[in-house]
């Protein structure tokens, strides 16, 4: 059991190994008075620490500033990674050397593959994951992280200077202000708040605001923020009590065991690190009409379900629950929260009830009939950046509740692709503060942010993944082409191109591209990449070349359901679509020259859903080259939508692409409201520059007032 | 399995290999993508009618179609048999003409039939071109577009291509309106629904089955216990999940499966009695006891309507097919447009004004006598003022203002309101004003008939039925098999096709029904 870490490419890396937890300071290199970094990352959640690791993969001296490194890897909601379309992400994320899946190898008490019998381009990979583990894997590997610089701090002011020329936006980001009046200085700077925008916690009728009592480090950067015109949104969520695993009767609840042998996270790990025989299991209850009663009697208690702000709809809390699907039972899951925790999280009961009828309510289910509901350690230090979490003001001091959290978030249609913001140069924002949910979509936005702003101090093209290569590609797309009114979650039926875009091939889809254009990828992760594509295209060409007839076949291979009435010769790469056939059994049947594609069991697993895919994937082919031809047809970034005189567009249509600034034709389609006319007006001016500076280039003797025009289309195209 | 991997990769790292040859993102060739077809001539009597393709299986479709195993001489017309590929039957004697891309209008391999112009010949050949497979019926703008991204269009005949595709969308907009309309668009409405309802019910199942505790209670769909049982729910995490892989296949199958057999059916009986309305769409609309129904038996030169004194008159949409100066017309008496009448009454109005929505040229008529009423003066200010508001480049809808009963204006006393738009004074009684317009009408019929972009009902039937064929095809392939992700690509397949019909098709509405019908959510 050993895990792989990119390591290839790194210099530097002169620090003295420091006992953990010690934290390096920046004060403590002799750096000189004002600490000048590459990129600086705010926030220590799921997306700040792929951000800053991510950066540091890069090349680029990073310094990650949080309020407290001990809360660095908190999981703040629930005590598990990945799901359906969640997977995807994080196999993603390792596909791009993040850390997230690597860690969760380290620290799961629980796997489980979820949608096994619904095909392999939907299979989700999930796993509970013991808190502690997980963070302290994390702090581990973060302040072990060459280039990486780890600083404890509240940010309070961005320093802001004159844009660059040659880019867009009103200003540039040149470093941070602490609230202690210290400055830090860096190229590029990422902001990952989470929730710590005006977090406000609800219980009942009582509101606190999130943040330690006394400390209110973030209003100068929301005030900052609302200065330079981003557009704010509020949202809502909510995260359940937890219980005592001592209190819970779980003889009488229904089991379920984990999977066994573990299927990982990580691409480059063989095994995960807790056997599946000493992992945990999770237990079901369900919601009965005494808790719809004890709801729907006290709704007036309850701030939080009635007010407007918008909640996800696919994570509604009992509350809301009772309320749009009255009379049912609700599944609750009682889920473990490590291997040593005493406590368990009823995924499905997230409330903002009092908190005595949160207890009273809890109660009245099977199994929890004596139920204690806990304050977990730490719960009250949390800080509000990551997924469901907020902090408990000290002086509620009760036993931990149930609780709602409301809070501000960017629209996320004010950030590019790359997720730099439109309005301030060089200041990228991921993860929740982008109006997404979940530890996986925070997680993969901070990757993004971290390669480009890495790439943008090293003046690289962005690194842009496009819907077409990932589910990342798809949640960063509609995110800034569409915007979002509810927190974003992940869906596969969000993706167009679900059967290509699978958890099985994430690694060839991002990992070549990131070792090549972002410079993110360990070589040896590359390598294994490269050798795992090669094998494949080569697997299938010799699958393609043999064929024989089928009743041949059915001789060689008995338990296949072929038709023998088909004359024409069958290929191997049709016979192992068959679901009775693997690479073992035709390798069996047809040793030479296929009995080599079965020594690596990922190789001939691949290969097997290759072929289930093979010949629908051949159709949406021509969709995606569509679609990617779109997208090829960049926009010129700082064209003025609201003024400009050589586009014939609807004010309606103005108003749309000024906010949106899709980057390209592709992007700029999929506006709701944007007509085709729009579009092929789009087209032509961006046809009519491209000329223009064609002949430009030809004649470098033009007038100026056309050079100025030009200047504007620079980096297109 | 991962020593065993590195074994193999460093077997593989001693000897040559390729390395990553194929990048999946940065721009496709072009020429990639779908071949189109269109009816490239316009309506109206002529000999001969152009149809094009444009894409890399042109040549593929013309050696389909002649029958032949070589492509003709490029850039030169040659005669030849053409013939249903799946019937062999002959469809007609054309000149075809290949031209090899880029040397091309589109830059792409484009192929030319100018075949005999009657309609049985040209819906012919397009559902011939239509059974070729990767080749489909032309979006709106399409050629002009696919010309323009391979630089075939300079910038002066590019000026003007934004009102034209607008002006396209539009005309294919009414006209797919038209085809639509009644049954046939009940029918795709209804299947879309179906589809749309089926698909989000599979991925509810695949996205929230197992992750989000999809609630089973939720699932009874109106009355009827869609998953099967009412009893409470067995852990979905369970292995015991297959159970409910089984209960969900047989009611999205018994529901696709009907689904197929309609389809199948509607595409058998299209082929025979599926009404061509061809020829422009005039509609002939204005307030109560205008003259409507008289200037449409002045123009058909039969009693198409009823005439009374009484407003009121017609209250249902009166179609007849007419040939105003030398253009198939389609002309449509609607019912005078009021308010707070009888229901009946009423629902002609209704009629009134969805036919004016599909009308290539509006015929506005008010009584010349009777301007300064409200009904008058609410007219102007509605239809005519929203039409004729939009510019002419903007709008492919055409209007022509009549003032009617110009008998009884007194020859000596004041014209009509001098702020009248443009407009055209007729009798229907006596005739006078007939000849300006017919003059004027033959302009206007000249204008959107001579314009193939007017969108021929030919190639609308073949949209349809490619669509419709394509959306029965992608059902053929939607079994319920264990790979669920396979299945709901089928339905989604299908669905896309019906929605090119219907409207409508994202993500959203698909997110809406789960959220809608499902408890999902921890």
């Amino acid at each position: 059991m050993f895990y792989l870490r990119g390591c290839g490419r790194w210099v530097a890396a002169s620090f003295t190994k420091q006992q953990f937890p010690l934290v390096r300071l920046s004060s403590d290199s002799a750096a000189p008075r004002t600490p000048h970094f590459d990129v600086i990352v705010i926030g220590g959640g799921h997306a700040g620490t792929e951000a800053a690791t991510a950066a540091a993969r890069c090349g680029s001296r990073t310094l990650l500033l949080t309020h407290r490194v001990d809360t660095i890897g908190q999981m703040s909601c629930n005590p598990s990674f990945g799901g359906i379309g969640k997977g995807h992400l994080m196999r993603e994320v390792d596909a791009l050397d993040g850390l997230c899946s690597r860690i969760c190898d380290q620290s799961g008490v629980h796997y489980k593959v979820l949608n096994r019998r619904k095909g392999p381009a939907v299979w989700g990979l999930r796993a509970q994951i013991d808190r502690k583990l997980y963070k302290q894997n994390m702090q581990k590997e973060i302040l072990n992280t060459p280039l990486l610089t780890v600083q404890e701090g509240a940010v309070e002011d961005l320093i802001l200077t004159e844009p660059e020329p040659e880019h867009t936006g009103k200003c540039r980001v040149s470093g941070v202000v602490l609230v202690d009046g210290s400055t830090v200085y860096a190229e590029s700077v990422i902001l990952t708040t989470g929730t710590f925008l005006r977090g406000m916690i609800v219980i009942g009728l009582e509101m606190h605001p999130a943040g330690r009592l006394g400390d209110q480090p973030s209003i100068g950067l929301a005030q900052t923020l609302e200065k330079l015109g981003f557009v704010v949104g509020r949202l809502k969520t909510g995260t359940p009590p937890r219980i005592a695993k001592d209190s819970i009767n779980f003889s009488i609840l229904n089991k379920q065991t984990p999977d066994n042998p573990s299927v990982p996270f990580s691409f480059t790990n063989e095994t995960v690190w807790i056997k599946p025989e000493d992992q945990l299991p999770c237990y079901l209850t369900h919601t009965n009409p005494r808790v719809d009663e004890i709801v729907l009697k006290n709704l007036h208690l309850n701030s939080h379900v009635k007010e407007t702000t918008r909640g996800p709809r696919y994570c509604p809390s009992i509350e809301s629950k009772v309320l749009r699907f009255p009379n049912r039972l609700h599944q609750v899951w009682l889920e473990p929260e490590g291997m040593d925790s005493d406590l368990i999280y009823p995924q499905g009961l997230s409330m903002t009830l009092p908190a005595e009828l949160q207890e009273k309510m809890i109660t009245c289910i099977r199994g929890l009939e004596k139920a204690k509901v806990i304050q977990p350690d730490g719960v009250l230090l949390l800080l509000p950046r990551m997924e469901c979490n907020g902090v408990i003001s000290p002086h509620h001091n009760l036993s931990l509740p149930g609780y709602g959290v409301q809070y501000d978030y960017l629209d996320p249609r004010q950030i590019t692709p790359s997720l730099e913001t439109h309005l301030v140069q060089r200041l990228f924002f991921a993860g929740q503060i982008n109006g997404t949910t979940g530890y996986e979509e925070a997680a993969a936005q901070g990757v993004i942010a971290g390669i480009n702003a890495s790439l943008r101090v090293s003046r690289k093209p962005p690194f842009v993944v496009s819907r077409t290569e990932g589910y990342i590609g798809v949640l960063i797309d509609d995110l800034t082409t569409l915007g979002t009114s509810e927190p974003y979650r992940m869906f596969t039926s969000r993706v167009e191109f679900r059967l290509s875009l699978r958890p099985d091939n994430a690694d060839i889809r991002l990992t070549l591209r990131g070792y090549k254009d972002a410079g993110c990828v360990s070589q040896q992760r590359y390598e294994r990449a490269c050798w795992m594509k090669s094998s494949l295209e080569e697997g299938i060409s010799v699958l393609k070349s043999i064929e024989f007839s089928s009743s041949k076949w059915k001789n060689l291979i008995p338990e296949v359901s072929i038709s023998t009435s088909r004359s024409l010769p069958v290929r191997a790469l049709d016979v192992l679509k068959y679901e009775e056939v693997d690479m073992d059994s035709l390798a069996k049947a047809v040793p030479e020259p296929l009995k080599k594609y079965t020594k690596c069991r990922e190789l001939a697993e691949r290969l097997k859903i290759e072929a289930t895919y093979e010949s629908v994937l051949f159709h949406q082919l021509q969709e995606i080259k569509g679609v990617q031809q779109d997208e090829a047809l960049q926009l010129p970034k700082d064209i003025d939508y609201l003024t400009i005189r050589d586009v014939s567009l609807s004010h309606e249509v103005r108003e749309k692409l000024h906010f949106s600034r899709p980057q390209t034709i592709g992007a700029a389609s999929r506006i709701p409201g944007v007509t085709p006319a729009a579009i092929i007006n789009l087209l032509r001016f961006v046809k009519t520059t491209q000329q223009r500076q064609a002949a430009m280039n030809e004649s470098p003797k033009t007038d100026q007032c056309l050079r100025n025009a030009d200047r504007l289309q620079e980096r297109q195209l | 399995m991962w020593r065993g991997l590195w074994t193999l990769a460093a077997q593989a790292a001693r000897g040559p290999r390729r390395l990553c040859t194929r990048r999946s993102s940065g721009a496709a060739a072009p020429g990639s993508g779908a071949t189109i077809f269109a009816l490239s001539s316009g309506q109206g009597r002529c000999g001969i009618a152009v149809i094009r393709t444009s894409g890399p299986s042109s040549g593929h479709a013309l050696r389909i179609l002649t029958a032949a195993g070589d492509l003709p001489p490029a850039r030169h017309a040659s005669l030849r048999l053409l013939s249903d590929p799946r019937s062999g039957e002959p469809l007609d004697r054309a000149l075809v003409l290949w031209f090899p891309g880029p040397r091309s209008f589109t830059g792409e391999d484009c192929v030319e039939f100018h075949v005999h112009g009657g309609p049985a010949v040209v819906s012919g050949v397009l559902q011939a071109l239509g059974s070729v497979p990767g080749l489909r019926p032309a979006e709106a703008g399409e050629f002009t577009r696919r010309a323009f991204a391979n630089g075939k269009l300079n910038l002066t005949e590019v000026e003007g291509l934004a009102d034209l595709i607008h002006a396209e969308t539009e005309a294919q907009r009414r006209q797919a309106l038209r085809q639509l309309d009644g049954e046939l668009g009940h029918l795709c409405r209804g299947w879309a629904e179906t589809l749309t309802k089926a698909l989000a019910h599979v991925e509810a199942y695949i996205d929230f089955g197992e992750d989000d505790n999809l609630e089973e209670g939720v699932l009874e769909q109106g009355g009827s216990t869609w998953w099967g049982r009412k009893t409470p729910v067995s852990p979905q995490r369970l292995p015991s999940l297959s159970l409910f892989a089984c209960l969900l296949s047989p009611t999205a199958d018994i529901e696709v499966r009907a689904l197929e057999v309609a389809l199948g059916a509607h595409l058998r009986d299209a082929r025979r009695g599926q009404r061509l309305r061809s020829g422009a769409h005039v509609v002939v609309t204005g307030p109560p006891n205008a003259g409507k129904s008289s200037l449409v038996n002045l123009l058909s030169r039969k009693p198409v309507s009823i005439v009374s004194p009484e407003p009121g008159t017609t209250r249902d949409v009166l179609e007849t097919p007419v040939d105003l100066a030398g253009f198939p017309v389609l002309l449509s008496d609607t019912a005078g447009l009021r308010e707070g009448v009888g229901p009946v009454e009423q629902e002609g109005v209704r009629r009134a004004r969805e036919r004016l929505e599909q009308a290539d040229l509006i015929l506005a008529m008010l009584d010349a006598s009777d301007l300064a009423s409200p009904s008058s003066c609410n007219f102007l200010a509605t239809v005519v003022a929203s039409v004729g508001a939009r510019s002419p480049s903007d709008s492919s809808q055409r209007l022509l203002l009549v003032l009617n009963k110009s008998d009884l204006l007194s020859p000596e006393g004041p014209g009509p309101r001098p702020d009248l738009p443009p407009h055209l004074l007729l009798s229907c009684l006596t005739g006078e004003g007939l000849d300006g317009l017919l003059e004027a009408l033959r302009k206007e019929l000249a204008a959107v008939c001579g314009d193939p972009s007017t969108g021929s009902p030919l190639l609308t039937r073949a949209r349809h039925q490619h669509h419709l064929q394509g959306c029965l095809d992608a059902l053929s392939h939607y079994k319920p098999s264990k790979d669920l992700a396979l299945a709901a690509e089928a339905l989604r397949v299908a669905r896309g096709h019906l929605t090119r019909l219907t409207g409508g098709g994202g993500t959203e509405e698909i997110l809406d029904i789960i959220f809608r019908d499902f408890c999902v959510g921890k």
